[in-house]
């Protein structure tokens, strides 16, 4: 279910490691950006690859908050929504990506477009509040600059990919 | 006073993008050819432990001494890993230095794995660095293009081979055994140690996991010598150091100073002081796992033992700086709700405790507190420290402790009140 | 070797044995419950952290290996308050499910709260929901709610068969443990999650609500009979009123055999001894049909139809197949009655290609093996072996055939079944008298004269000879429901009634002659076989 391109990448990643287990969280970010998530079938395939039990690669995957067990939008928007980021607006901008894409954080657009996140300390704390859209920094964010971000997430002119 | 830039030098260099020429051109890896021809690698440990870097990242372990407790003699191969997983709350100079000057990182790293006998390097880079990861790739091959890195480094016999390896989302991997479990492609979850990774670490060979900041300080410390790194700042906190200065400062940004500064000079000479004139209420200072500060507190020297004796820590050096509209129950409330997040799950306390925490943080913040609930969460506290395979669970406890030593009266007019003060008009 | 003090208590242990073990050496059981000696060590429970002098921290014991002049107190104010801690944080989010949860009773969760745990609550947070009796697979029911995340059911899964079914999911106090989704808890093994699961999160189906542990009148030591490696058991009665029932089979531990484990297979198929199918009653056929005979005149007619056998066509011409399911005790007194008493050299119990070799093998590189009796080694140490000019099982089943062999006794084998490329229905038919005994009607007892009801295994006083040549005890758990005696019985009045006399039946008294004799029992006394089994050559 992999590319072959893909597959051949992987093939040349594993031989970095002593161990070729230590792929395994590369792998997943891979594989994820191939297939959108990382779904049962995506998880097995992995766990065939590195010669895991499928649980065990779900247990790994399940751990960590950047990789998704259910299917997302094919924008992320991560919203820090930790100390230094809440005092300077956080929740506000939360609430007004909830507002204009009428749902909620932790869910997805219904057209499958966007899926919103909350995240904890992105490290960009000087320059608060801070959100990730398909893993590139937006800092000082507003919602007026949000509206700006979204007309263009919309019209495809935002730089990016989820990897 | 001016104090000389050495890890952000080149922030004074006009359209500075940190290539590998323009690193050379203003004096980086000079120090690699220095240490390979002139240093053994036990010489080398030496150096850095008299020079009395100590770590970056949160702990302040003094990095020679780490790098000391490599086994000569042991067959196995060894390892180096750069913690580049920083997600302290309050931190945001590693990630600086990986997008803006990769190549001061990259020498310390060669140099690092020279004195510890190291040949496979790996650069634990948090998975939502992906510009960094990117910028660390570009110069790793750059350093690979000019010899740098590779077999036969520079002519000395010494083989080296670096990798960015990308996590995934979780701050326990900033542990350097969740991190080494993470690397070896499980869960992130802490070891039980003894053994010390520098016996038993990744692969569970002889392994030394330091700090992006610790590692950029080394090119430094060959090329100019223990003893003037030992002139930076205090003899227990040498050298400079990185402060990540944010909340309501009006010049939130890192700032490199020795730790001999003051919290106040910090604060109010270099970031610009608290905005809008407002009076400072709160301050942590080594990110949110230190217990909080106060007004009273600010002609502290940022130093590890001076921060320790205030009652805090030096930590991550992430300072954040609060107001008066704050309400510290609410911050109770988001920093709890952070290491309930991400406990890793494996001890009791901990699993249990920081979820409990937040709830209770929350419930109060919202009007349902009980005046039962602030001697319930001190003693929940102390049933969190002190007792679990890792230090999270001390770090959810620590601050709440604090903040009910410094602001109790805070946390029971949320109680008599039944309701936030600060509702509708506070900060958050 | 290292000398330490624990709670007062002197003890010397080898270097690396750690606290907790060190522990148990001298009867202080520090409470746990991630930790199992036959697993990996996690040290994530926090519950068996005990101060040790001079060590600023507690430490936990399952981890720390003991040092010379140690000196660790398990009961001090600082462990009992880590502990009471560590115990209330559990209890957070647990369901109070105790009035619906098998573990009630043998619950180590109950068990260190009582002891060592809050009394009240302190918390009004509301608990974690989670999903609750969900079957994980055929054995297995799992209640998440319950689950304190101990893992020792992952390991074991990852660890022992090796299958990893099962995973920790999430994390933080939403961690959870789970399977993969389609996948089901299935490995050959998988019953022994009941057994280390500290709480009720991980039961038995066949057991579930089925009793108390306080209703379990009767814990009797006993053997698997359903293969050679002859895992080491507990049989669990209740009381009923007609009669007791055995409601569950749990392993014990013996590092030789089966360590702690045992198969599904063993744990979970038992229900034959209840089941209203088990022959009861002895039967007699004859031109006829079937029909139940008093004990007595059964047995008498027997040994008429033997003594007329033996007196027209002398002894050679019975033979007798008996089994490796059955016990030592039943062997030697086969063996006796046959090739003594009657004086024929046909006796033989080597029906499975298995038993021809030397050893059967092991079938999963686990526990379980290829021959799937639970005597075979003990059939061939006792010589249940053809005498001088002694035909064996094949060549009975042919002297049978061509009229040579005039009476035959079979104990539970269903020969048909074992040779269905043999004609088993002329040969048995030819028979003047065919004797056979088996727990259930089986078309070898469709054409015996006489039917003997067989004992099950939980019935019986006795050993088995396990594949390493262990020998080791089973004890009787139920009473019979047949209405005829033991086998032992059974022979004895046989040899009454042909004017014989067979000797003590009871399993002290076979020891003793078995003992009497050369061969690998020599020397063997019946209070010898321990709990743990006794092998021959290291007595």
């Amino acid at each position: 279910m992999i590319s072959v391109e893909t597959k051949k990448r992987l093939d040349e990643l594993v031989k970095r490691y002593p161990e070729k287990r230590s792929a395994l969280i590369p792998i997943l970010h891979d594989v994820q950006a191939e297939v959108g998530y990382l779904s049962p079938e995506a998880i097995a395939w992995v766990a065939a690859y590195l010669t895991l039990s499928p649980a065990d690669v779900m247990s790994v995957a399940s751990f960590y908050d950047m990789l998704h067990l259910e299917p997302v939008g094919k924008h992320m928007i991560y919203v820090c929504q930790n100390l230094t980021c809440s005092l300077l607006g956080a929740e506000r901008l939360i609430r007004h990506l909830e507002n204009r894409l009428g749902i909620r954080m932790g869910e997805t657009t219904p057209d499958g477009l966007i899926s919103l996140k909350r995240m904890e300390c992105l490290a960009s704390c000087g320059t608060a509040p801070a959100i990730q859209i398909d893993g590139v920094f937006y800092e000082r964010v507003t919602p007026h600059k949000l509206d700006e971000l979204l007309e263009k997430l919309r019209n495809g002119r935002l730089q990016g990919s989820r990897a | 006073m001016a104090f000389e830039k050495i890890l952000t030098r080149y922030k004074d260099i006009p359209n500075y993008t940190g290539t590998i020429d323009e690193y050379i051109a203003h004096g980086g890896y000079q120090a690699l050819p220095k240490a390979l021809r002139e240093f053994q690698p036990a010489d080398l440990i030496e150096t850095v432990k008299r020079s009395g870097l100590r770590g970056r990242g949160g702990a302040g372990f003094p990095c020679g001494v780490k790098w000391g407790f490599i086994p000569k003699d042991s067959p196995k191969a060894k390892y180096l890993v750069c913690n580049c997983d920083e997600s302290e709350p309050g931190t945001f100079k590693d990630r600086m230095l990986i997008e803006e000057e990769p190549h001061q990182l990259i020498e310390g790293i060669i140099i690092s794995s020279y004195a510890i006998g190291c040949r496979l390097a790996f650069i634990y880079c948090r998975g939502e660095f992906v510009y960094g990861a990117q910028v660390l790739e570009r110069a790793l091959r750059e350093a690979y293009g000019r010899g740098f890195l590779g077999r036969n480094i520079l002519g000395s016999g010494f083989d080296l081979d670096v990798y960015v390896h990308r996590g995934a989302g979780a701050y326990i991997c900033g542990e350097e055994t969740g991190l080494l479990e993470s690397l070896e492609g499980k869960r992130g979850q802490p070891r039980m140690k003894p053994p010390f990774p520098a016996i038993s670490g990744l692969y569970r060979s002889p392994t030394v996991v330091n700090n992006v900041e610790t590692l950029s300080n080394i090119p430094h410390i060959v090329l100019r010598g223990a003893d003037w790194y030992t002139s930076i700042g205090p003899p227990k906190s040498t050298g400079p150091r990185l402060f990540s200065v944010s909340g309501h400062v009006e010049r939130p940004g890192n700032y490199e100073l020795p730790m001999s500064v003051t919290l106040r000079e910090l604060i109010f000479d270099h970031a610009g002081g608290v905005t809008n004139g407002r009076r400072l209420k709160a301050v942590i200072p080594g990110g949110s796992s230190a217990p909080v500060l106060t007004e009273q507190h600010l002609d502290v020297n940022m130093d590890f033992e001076s921060l320790a004796a205030a009652g805090s820590m030096g930590g991550s050096g992430g300072v954040i700086v609060m107001d008066d509209t704050v309400c510290m129950v609410r911050v109770g409330e988001i920093v709890s709700r952070f290491y309930h997040h991400e406990s890793c799950g494996q001890c009791t306390q901990c699993r249990e405790g920081t979820a409990w925490l937040h709830k209770v943080l929350r419930r109060i913040e919202h009007g349902q507190g009980r005046k039962e609930d602030l001697d319930v969460l001190l003693d929940m506290c102390d049933n969190m420290k002190g007792k679990t395979i890792c230090v999270l669970s001390d770090a959810a406890a620590m601050p709440i402790e604090s903040y009910l030593k410094h602001f109790r009266e805070e946390f029971e007019a949320h109680i008599r009140g039944r309701a936030c003060p600060f509702e509708g008009k506070g900060a958050f | 070797m290292p000398t330490l003090k624990i709670d007062g208590v002197e003890v010397t242990v080898p270097a690396q044995t750690t606290i907790i073990e060190a522990a148990e050496r001298v009867g202080i059981e520090i409470p746990r419950y991630c930790y199992h000696p036959g697993l990996s060590v996690v040290g994530q429970c926090r519950m068996c952290q005990v101060e040790v002098e001079r060590m600023p921290k507690l430490a936990i014991a399952c981890n720390t290996p003991v040092a010379d002049g140690m000196v660790v107190s398990t009961r001090s104010p600082k462990v009992e308050k880590a502990r009471r801690g560590v115990l209330e944080f559990y209890l957070l989010n647990h369901p109070l499910d105790c009035p619906i949860c098998d573990k009630g009773g043998e619950c180590p969760l109950q068990d260190y709260t009582l002891t060592y745990g809050p009394g009240e609550s302190r918390s009004v947070e509301e608990k974690v929901q989670r999903v609750k009796h969900k079957m994980l697979g055929p054995h297995i029911v799992f209640d998440a709610e319950r689950c304190i995340l101990c893992t020792r059911c992952v390991r074991f899964c990852h660890e022992i068969p090796k299958t990893g079914e099962l995973g920790v999911f999430s994390r933080s106090d939403q961690s959870e443990i789970n399977l993969f989704p389609g996948k089901v808890l299935d490995n050959a093994y998988s019953g022994n999650v009941i057994d280390l699961c500290p709480v009720g999160a991980l039961t038995s189906r066949q057991y579930r609500f089925r009793s108390r542990p306080w209703d379990l009148v009767r814990h009797t030591e006993s053997v698997c009979p359903l293969c050679s490696n002859g895992c080491n058991i507990v049989l669990d009665v209740r009381h009923r009123q007609r009669g007791e029932e055995l409601l569950r089979i749990r392993p014990r531990e013996n590092q030789a055999v089966n360590r702690w484990w045992m198969c599904d297979e063993g744990r979970f198929t038992f229900t034959s001894l209840d089941d209203p199918a088990r022959l009861r009653v002895p039967t007699w056929r004859e031109d006829g049909p079937r029909v139940e005979m008093a004990y007595d005149d059964l047995l008498l007619r027997v040994a008429r139809a033997i003594r007329r056998v033996v007196e027209g066509h002398g002894p050679e011409a019975v033979g007798c197949i008996a089994s490796s399911r059955q016990t030592n005790e039943e062997l030697f007194l086969v063996r006796r009655f046959f090739r003594e008493i009657l004086g024929t050299p046909h006796l033989d119990f080597r029906v499975r290609p298995v038993q021809f070799q030397a050893s059967d093998a092991s079938e999963d590189g686990i526990l379980r093996r290829t021959d799937k009796t639970a005597n075979t080694r003990g059939a061939r140490d006792l010589d249940i072996l053809p005498g001088a000019g002694g035909l064996d099982v094949a060549g009975m089943i042919a002297a049978a055939s061509e009229g040579r062999l005039k009476a035959l006794f079979v104990f539970e084998e269903d020969l048909v079944r074992a040779f269905p490329d043999r004609p088993l229905r002329e040969a048995l038919g030819r028979l003047d008298l065919l004797v056979a005994s088996s727990m259930f009607s089986t078309e070898t007892t469709a054409l015996a004269h006489m039917v003997l009801p067989a004992l099950g295994f939980a019935e019986k006083e006795g050993s088995f000879t396990n594949f390493q040549g262990r020998i080791q005890k089973i004890h009787r758990a139920l009473t019979p429901h047949v209405a005829s005696q033991s086998l032992p019985e059974a022979l004895r009045e046989l040899a009454v009634d042909l004017g014989r006399d067979l000797g003590g039946i009871e399993p002290e008294q076979v020891w003793a002659a078995i003992g009497e004799r050369p061969g690998a029992y020599q020397g063997i006394a019946w209070k010898d076989i321990g709990h743990l089994g006794l092998l021959p050559e290291e007595s």
